[in-house]
């Protein structure tokens, strides 16, 4: 039986709105089924070169997307803002993609590469040259997201290759492991030195830890400051279901927006933000019931806590000039959708607009782009039309949008 | 013994015991509808999350099990495969899952035949019920710890 779940996220997500202090719904229709802001249009870059994950943009325009098939290379050659010239190139198969200097920096899961960029070329006619290498080859929360400072300091994700640091990953009851070992070498960000070849992961230095894994990470050129909206835990309920239900699963782990900090410890495998409790929570692994509150100030408070499981999958700051006003600050986050809310409804797959004034939340969160998942046919992920990946922003202040199940491209801009 | 021998074992029972199903047990197949109704709910408590409603998982996270060799297969093999779970990204063979299955030991051999003939019923192209017995005597076949 086909159930339609659509209509049950978008009135769920309503109601979560309400309780972590959230609201407006994205309005107008718009191509594919998107629906936007009055004001907005979107329309199809390119309908689709693959597994999409994430975007870079030059400053001439030219596309660069990373996939899980690897790099391609697109040029709009007539300026209808539609790609024209696809070009697939490398043999980096990954999710980050930053244009740094004269450089396109790539990663995949075990390292972080960068090509000299052709100056009139599309494509990179250069040798790939490897910044860090020999991370180990983890399959669990492996892609090393990265972003770059104004120096070329390199931060990368260093995601923890498990769910909550159990003896036994992802088996009910294993408690966690203490102190978790997992941190020594994963579960942060490490920086390296961006402008240098050759480096090993011994060669970074851990800047911040306790995060399960940083898939959206960004740097913020107006504050000087790294951001960061984090994958929360999996599993209350089929882990420790003496302690939570399906509900609890469903609605209680945040999906967490922070700015991260030199030495910051953003609390995982220990303590997690409880959606319902407004407040940090000692883990079950770890000896939590799911009441006890985290010792105080141990860990950062997020600055925004999302709805579990959306799934933050890549953040930008919108410094375009075509947005109104009020966007320009602001963080739009790009959440892929959950898998690990079932049997409850999933929920996520939509770009959401967060409003800051200094760095800091001036307002709650918007729905900016929805639509994308269409009917979600048996309530599984595989069946979403769209899931939104990654976020670039134009030179020309639009936004554009990349999709992970064919690696569609949407701009979008004001009327 | 290692989750790479585990594999070869269980692959090994999979190539050599496939018609031995309804055969093996002198106790009732849990195949009448009840058990097959609790099967259906404890696949809801344990299994839907990641393997999802339909059965098809989840991409590159958790493999599909419709359709699936284990599942369709022998009953003991699937057994010890759910037993013992642990499948590394070594030994697996979907290749893109980034997920590990947890060992499931710790439910009963009704509980744990109860959802393996859900599963086979619904997933597995109709392959015949679990009986308690096949999942017993595949408890009894675990590797030791090292």
């Amino acid at each position: 039986m086909r159930t339609k779940y659509f209509a049950r996220v978008v009135s769920m997500a309503g109601v979560m709105g309400v309780a972590a202090g959230t609201a407006v719904a994205a309005t107008a229709p718009s191509v594919d089924g998107l629906t936007l802001p009055a004001g907005f249009t979107a329309t199809v870059v390119h309908e689709g070169a693959g597994a999409g994950r994430h975007l870079a943009i030059r400053d001439n325009g030219d596309l660069y997307l990373a996939s899980r098939n690897g790099l391609v290379a697109l040029r709009d050659k007539n300026g209808d803002f539609t790609a024209d010239e696809v070009t697939p190139f490398g043999d980096v198969k990954g999710t980050e993609v930053r244009i740094f200097e004269g450089y396109l920096y790539a990663s995949d899961n075990v390292g972080v590469y960068r090509y000299k960029l052709d100056p009139d070329g599309l494509v990179p006619n250069g040798a790939k040259e490897t910044v860090v290498s020999e991370f180990p080859p983890e399959r669990q929360h492996a892609d090393k997201t990265f972003a770059l400072d104004e120096k070329g300091t390199l931060y990368v994700n260093v995601g923890a290759p498990s769910n909550s640091c159990q003896q036994k990953d992802r088996e009910a009851g294993s408690l966690g492991r203490n102190p978790c070992p997992i941190l020594e070498n994963y579960g942060g960000v490490w920086v390296f030195d961006g402008k240098k070849l050759g480096q090993k992961p011994a060669d970074g230095r851990r800047f911040a830890t306790g995060m399960r894994n940083a898939v959206a990470l960004e740097w913020n050129s107006g504050q000087k400051a790294l951001y960061s909206a984090i994958h929360g835990r999996d599993g209350l309920d089929t882990l420790f279901p003496a302690l939570y239900d399906a509900v609890d699963n469903a609605t209680r782990t945040a999906e967490e927006f922070h700015q991260i900090v030199d030495g910051g410890d953003y609390g995982w495998p220990y303590a997690f933000w409880d959606l319902k409790l407004n407040a940090r929570i000692v883990a079950p692994e770890y000896g939590g019931d799911s009441k006890k509150t985290a010792e105080k100030g141990k860990y950062s408070d997020p600055l925004v806590a999302f709805p579990a499981h959306w799934a933050p999958n890549d953040l930008v700051f919108n410094s375009g000039r075509s947005f109104p006003k009020k966007y320009r600050d602001g963080a739009f986050i790009a959440f892929h959708g959950s898998w690990n809310r079932a049997p409850e409804p999933q929920a996520g797959y939509k770009v959401v607009f967060q409003p800051l004034k200094d760095g800091k939340p001036s307002g709650k969160y918007e729905v900016f782009a929805d639509g994308f998942a269409g009917e979600l046919a048996d309530n599984n992920p595989r069946n979403a039309r769209y899931r939104p990946v990654g976020l670039a922003v134009h030179p020309d202040g639009s936004l554009y949008v990349v999709d992970s199940q064919k690696g569609r491209i949407w701009r979008i801009a004001p009327k | 013994m290692n989750v790479r021998s585990i594999v070869v074992v269980a692959g090994a029972m999979l190539a050599t015991a496939c018609v031995a199903s309804d055969q093996a047990s002198d106790m009732a197949p849990v195949a009448n509808n009840v058990a097959e109704d609790v099967g259906k709910a404890l696949y809801g408590k344990h299994c839907l999350t990641c393997h999802q409603a339909d059965g098809y998982g989840v991409p590159n996270l958790q493999p599909a099990i419709v359709g699936g060799t284990w599942v369709g297969g022998d009953p003991r093999a699937l057994a010890m495969f759910v037993l013992t779970g642990g499948f590394d990204s070594a030994s697996r063979k979907d290749g893109e899952s980034h997920n590990v299955m947890p060992a499931f030991a710790r439910l009963s051999d009704e509980d744990l035949a109860g959802i393996l003939t859900f599963i086979r019923r619904k997933f597995g192209m109709g392959a015949s019920p679990v009986n308690r017995a096949d999942v017993a005597e595949a408890r009894t076949n675990l590797p030791q710890p090292q």
